[in-house]
């Protein structure tokens, strides 16, 4: 009896899932109501009226900002979730094994060590570079982001955990990696108060500079919070070494 | 097309086939090789000699220009870097007690057996 409802009732429910489905546009169909409308007005529109260059930026910070500040919480969650789970963890092993670990580092070849030292500052400067011309080239804050955490990872495998960490002062750690919920937080609430939205931006042409300028804030917000939330994830997961 | 045109764009089209080269026998050696020093070090070829020459051989075609120079960059961080990989990978590896991989009767030593 129960069986028979239970089966009922999905059929009842996803009858007219299975109707809408039909009716959906063709996938990749061009004439879907997606590329017939928002599309084109992003492409045609997007650099005059979202302040950059590049469409994606575009999209992604400003036209689906509500989206993205989500997203850059969600990534702050996730940080917050892989220290819950692993600080618990560790609490238990400290007391146990107060004296120093039996197992050391091997000690890091000279090649290597040199030459992350001749490129880091290269990698680092690749890093900015990639941050700040989001709104002109392929780029932006996750992507820059990314490359400068790849860096602090790199430079604590080669140089050890001390001369890394040296780059995120303990003070100011968690606000870095907090930096991108903040800064989109931040410049949404700006928005809210000059121009009457949350996450609104200036709509006057004359105020161009000001949303490309809101944009790269917001780029720099998102790049410094990547690269710290990988590195700490990293710092976590590597242990106290 | 002047002499010193065809001339210039020969050497670039012989530099990107010798790289061509070097991908298709490090790639072999990624293969065929026996162990694992043997495999990195055919590995290794690629990106050195192979991607080194076939960047030569692109700025050689682009001439005078931004873009050569940023060939040129990328080129010497291929040398670098690669090398620098390969000697990180091999030495961790010998370090952990792999030993090296030789022909059957010839023992010559120097892993940690």
């Amino acid at each position: 009896m129960k069986r028979a409802l239970t089966a009922a009732f999905l059929v009842l429910v996803s009858l007219p899932l299975l109707y809408a489905m039909s009716q959906l546009p063709q996938h990749g169909s061009a004439t879907s109501p997606a590329y017939t409308h928002i599309a084109p007005r992003y492409l045609e529109r997007g650099p005059e009226e979202a302040g950059a260059e590049n469409v994606v930026t575009d999209v992604i910070l400003n036209y689906r900002g509500f989206d993205t500040n989500g997203e850059v919480t969600v990534i702050f969650t996730s940080l917050a979730a892989v220290f819950a789970v692993l600080l618990a963890g560790r609490e238990g092993d400290e007391r146990s094994a107060s004296e120093p670990r039996a197992r050391t580092t091997p000690e890091v070849s000279p090649v290597a060590s040199f030459v992350v030292r001749l490129l880091s500052p290269f990698v680092a400067i690749f890093a900015v570079y990639v941050v700040m011309n989001g709104h002109i080239s392929p780029g932006g804050g996750f992507q820059g982001g990314t490359v400068f955490g790849a860096l602090l990872i790199l430079a604590t495998v080669v140089l050890g955990k001390a001369t890394a960490e040296k780059l995120q002062p303990a003070r100011i750690r968690g606000l870095l990696q907090a930096a991108a919920p903040l800064t989109f937080i931040a410049v949404g609430v700006a928005g809210l108060i000059m121009f009457g939205d949350y996450l609104a931006f200036p709509k006057a042409a004359a105020l161009a500079w000001v949303r490309t300028l809101w944009l790269i804030v917001i780029e720099i917000g998102i790049g410094v919070g990547g690269a710290s939330i990988i590195s700490a994830i990293f710092w976590q997961m590597g242990g106290d070494r | 097309m002047s002499t010193l045109d065809a001339i210039l764009n020969t050497v670039a089209a012989l530099l990107c086939i010798v790289g061509a080269f070097f991908f298709f026998v490090g790639t072999v050696g990624v293969l065929r090789l026996p162990d694992f020093y043997s495999r990195t070090h055919a590995a290794t070829k690629c990106d050195t000699v192979g991607a080194g020459s076939v960047l030569l051989g692109l700025a050689l075609l682009q001439g005078f220009d931004p873009a050569t120079l940023k060939l040129l960059l990328l080129a010497v961080l291929v040398l670098i870097s690669s090398p620098t990989a390969g000697h990180a990978l091999a030495r961790a590896v010998f370090r952990g007690g792999l030993e090296p991989w030789t022909r059957p009767g010839h023992r010559t030593g120097g892993g940690v057996s």
